[in-house]
């Protein structure tokens, strides 16, 4: 365990999960029959996290269970498998970019590498790596830090499940980093079995609206001064400086042109595009997806590890929630990031229309607190909230979860067009579907 | 005679020296020289003045399919050594509006391309370029060039392309100047319609390519190909957005590609634009974007591959059987 810490997310429960797995989905067993139970204090982080999970009396997909068994479902029997961004995956939950700051690229960031290839779940490389840490270098026997995380998952992984995606900012595009790894015969295994994405991020969930920003010290930023904007807005004497990265510019032509050239360019890679929680969400996610986009993720205004201004993590950008109601009904893979780190607040976005959550801060706390097995651990006790959660809705697959499965409470119509667990014929309000 | 399977020639060269010592590659030398010679005295008859490119620079042509530009640490800079230089043709043209390289271009192609038997690291173009010129302007060029090369080697090495197995019959619609057209639309209807799965916003494919070219016995040009398949200086059609005014040549027989071309933008916010559109950051091309807000001449232009050019008159399997210092993709080579 290092000093790193996450204001914003429950760090302390994190922790706890990571050093206990499953047994932190549940009370203490030792105060079972002496103690009694009802609802604590309420988690709510955020709006997505007001909305309740609520449970229908009449279950038909538990009936059409029960036939397919012949017995009575149980919570063991949800499958989490999926398809995610064009990857086989185990669990509805991928490795979120944690960028080139200190916290996201060093050691933490492989024992994560190796414990998500483990749990048979992608794993996102964040933007401006090569920019900053280098790729490899003739004669330079050292690895970067981008190529020891792909070798530690690939070290790791299952056959046929997982996968791995690379971010290319506007300075990376510089160095070339797709073609880079495109070309690189250390990334055949992931090309040749269909596992490997290049992610295009247009935006920051941390900062909407801004490109990446470090903090680095004097000889980095010299360093890196022919790549970056470097300035010292930090310190007068410019021991520590700001290092900031562009955003990039993006129209609906730009981002489907970047789109299909990224396929043209790189026909066994998959395409990935990560947007900003921006207010036309709905339109560049739709944009992304008939451009050919194999999955749009949404970092939602309560994510990033990155380092960012204070005004931007308190004031700006649309929140998770607002995002997957503006996109609606996905016409693709939409991924979901931003404060993930239970079950409760997966089943929520996943519900919304999420196929997969991203755990970003929660899962560099978990590997800080146990290098070796912290994150599985915590997925372990999320993938089994994931399976409690599912079947009390009486519904055994992710891909079955709606918006009928939640309650706003301040009635918040969700989509119109989702489906209702109630039959067409019914005219009333279906199990609280509009409520 | 139909260019057999790459899987006809050894996937990789022998060792070097014993490569340089082959019959096989002194005869495609000799064919080449011809062709070469053949080639400048064509682009001069046609008022083209000959210019030798520059070997590395800021930026070269982002290109596309994956290949990567080589860097070169130049006084701490760094550089890239040239996949084409496209760019510094454009720039060429107020003082030289006919102009043609035989140039020599090295781009680190994905292992993926190792099996089509036509690509190789290092390699060379005849690369033409005319101001103001349009798509119909240059393609008549590639045809003449194609047909006056054809021509010289048949009349000047008949015995060498004999003894390679090469048909004198098999080449008759080429040396007539007979040439097919069809759009990327109608050939990726065909290659569909043919059960082969194609991108319709992208490249063809290489098998695709393939399947087209075993299917002609005449060499054909494919039009308008969609944006987002191709670099950003191929200029949009005004007409009919994201379709670009390019083309491609194919050599029939399953020789493929031998000729890529295209109108090229010369609109300065366009061409900023357009690099966004393929992923470029502006800024790098400094020196290019100034000549662009300057004035550059609206002009068409194309790169002939010099190799796959030998490989087509030679009826050679691979193309590493026409360089005499062959790198395959994904193969370290001296």
């Amino acid at each position: 365990m290092t000093a790193l810490g996450a204001p914003g997310l429950p760090e302390r429960e994190i922790r706890a999960r990571a050093r206990n797995g499953t047994a932190e989905v549940f009370p203490d067993p030792a105060t079972y029959g002496t103690r009694l139970y009802g609802p604590g204090p309420t988690a709510v982080v955020d709006d997505l996290d007001r909305a309740r999970i609520v449970p229908p009396v009449f279950m038909p997909q538990r009936l059409e269970k029960l036939i397919d068994l012949a017995r009575e479902p149980e919570f063991t029997d949800v499958d989490l498998g999926s398809r995610t961004g064009g990857f086989t995956t185990r669990l509805p939950l991928y490795l979120s970019a944690f960028g080139s700051t200190r916290a996201g690229s060093g050691d933490l960031a492989v024992h994560a590498s190796r414990q998500a290839a483990r749990l048979g779940i992608p794993m996102v490389i964040g933007e401006n790596m090569i920019p900053v840490h280098g790729y490899r270098r003739a004669g330079d026997a050292t690895r970067s830090a981008l190529l020891a995380r792909v070798e530690a998952y690939l070290d790791a992984a299952p056959d046929g499940v997982g996968g791995v995606v690379v971010q290319q900012s506007t300075e990376d595009a510089d160095s070339e980093v797709w073609n880079l790894l495109y070309s690189d015969p250390a990334f055949r295994p992931l090309l040749e079995s269909g596992r490997l994405a290049f992610e295009l991020k247009t935006g920051q969930g941390a900062k909407p609206g801004l490109g990446g920003m470090t903090v680095v010290d004097r000889a980095e930023a010299e360093l890196l001064a022919r790549r970056f904007t470097v300035s010292d807005v930090l310190d007068p004497a410019g021991e520590r400086r700001l290092r900031c990265a562009t955003p990039g510019t993006f129209t609906d032509e730009i981002l489907r042109q970047q789109l299909r050239f990224m396929r043209n360019n790189f026909p066994k890679a998959r395409t990935w595009v990560k947007f900003h929680p921006g207010r036309d969400i709905a339109h560049a996610a739709r944009t992304a997806w008939s451009a050919g986009a194999d999955a749009v993720t949404v970092d939602g205004a309560e994510g990033g590890t990155g380092w960012a201004p204070g005004v931007f993590l308190d004031h700006v950008g649309l929140p998770l929630a607002e995002c997957l109601r503006r996109i609606g009904r996905p016409d693709g893979c939409l991924l979901a990031t931003g404060g993930m780190w239970e079950g409760g607040r997966a089943v929520r976005a996943l519900a919304l229309g999420a196929t997969a959550v991203g755990l970003g801060r929660a899962a560099l706390v978990a590997v800080d607190e146990d290098p070796e097995h912290g994150l599985e651990r915590l997925v372990d006790s999320i993938a089994l909230e994931l399976r409690l959660l599912v079947s009390a809705l009486g519904k055994y697959t992710v891909a079955a979860l709606g918006p009928e499965d939640l309650w706003w409470p301040d009635g918040r119509p969700s989509h119109a067009d989702r489906t209702a667990d109630a039959p067409p014929r019914a005219v009333a309000d279906p199990a609280g579907a509009t409520p | 005679m139909d260019q057999p399977p790459s899987a006809g020639a050894p996937a990789t060269p022998p060792p070097l020296g014993e490569h340089l010592r082959s019959p096989r590659l002194r005869a495609a030398m000799l064919v080449q020289q011809e062709a070469l010679h053949a080639a400048r005295a064509f682009l001069r008859g046609e008022g083209f003045t000959e210019l030798l490119p520059p070997l590395v620079g800021p930026v070269t042509d982002p290109g596309g399919r994956g290949a990567k530009a080589l860097d070169v640490d130049y006084y701490g800079h760094p550089y890239k050594l040239m996949t084409s230089a496209i760019l510094y043709k454009q720039a060429s043209l107020r003082g030289f509006p006919r102009l043609f390289y035989v140039a020599p271009n090295v781009r680190v192609e994905p292992e993926e391309t190792a099996g089509t038997g036509r690509h190789l690291v290092e390699f060379h173009q005849i690369d033409v370029e005319i101001a103001d010129g349009t798509r119909e302007d240059v393609q008549e060029i590639a045809a003449g060039l194609l047909t006056h090369v054809t021509e010289h080697v048949w009349t000047a090495v008949p015995e060498i392309l004999g003894g390679l197995g090469r048909i004198e019959g098999d080449f008759a619609d080429v040396r007539a100047g007979k040439y097919d057209v069809r759009t990327h639309d109608e050939a990726v209807a065909h290659l569909l319609a043919a059960g082969h799965p194609q991108n319709p916003d992208g490249e063809i494919d290489w098998a695709g390519e393939r399947l087209l070219s075993l299917e002609s016995d005449r060499p054909f040009f494919v039009n308008d190909y969609p944006k987002g398949s191709r670099g950003f200086y191929d200029r949009e059609d005004p007409e009919r957005p994201g379709v670009l005014r390019n083309f491609d040549l194919i050599a029939p027989h399953g020789y493929g590609e031998l000729v890529s071309g295209s109108e090229r933008e010369a609109d300065y916010a366009t061409i900023v634009t357009r690099m966004r559109e393929s992923g470029e950051n502006p800024a790098k091309y400094a020196w290019y974007l100034k000549e662009a807000r300057d004035g550059m001449p609206a002009s068409a232009g194309f790169g002939m591959g010099l190799q796959r050019l030998v490989r087509f008159l030679t009826g050679l399997d691979a193309l590493w059987q026409v360089s005499a210092y062959p790198k395959l993709p994904g193969v370290v080579a001296p």
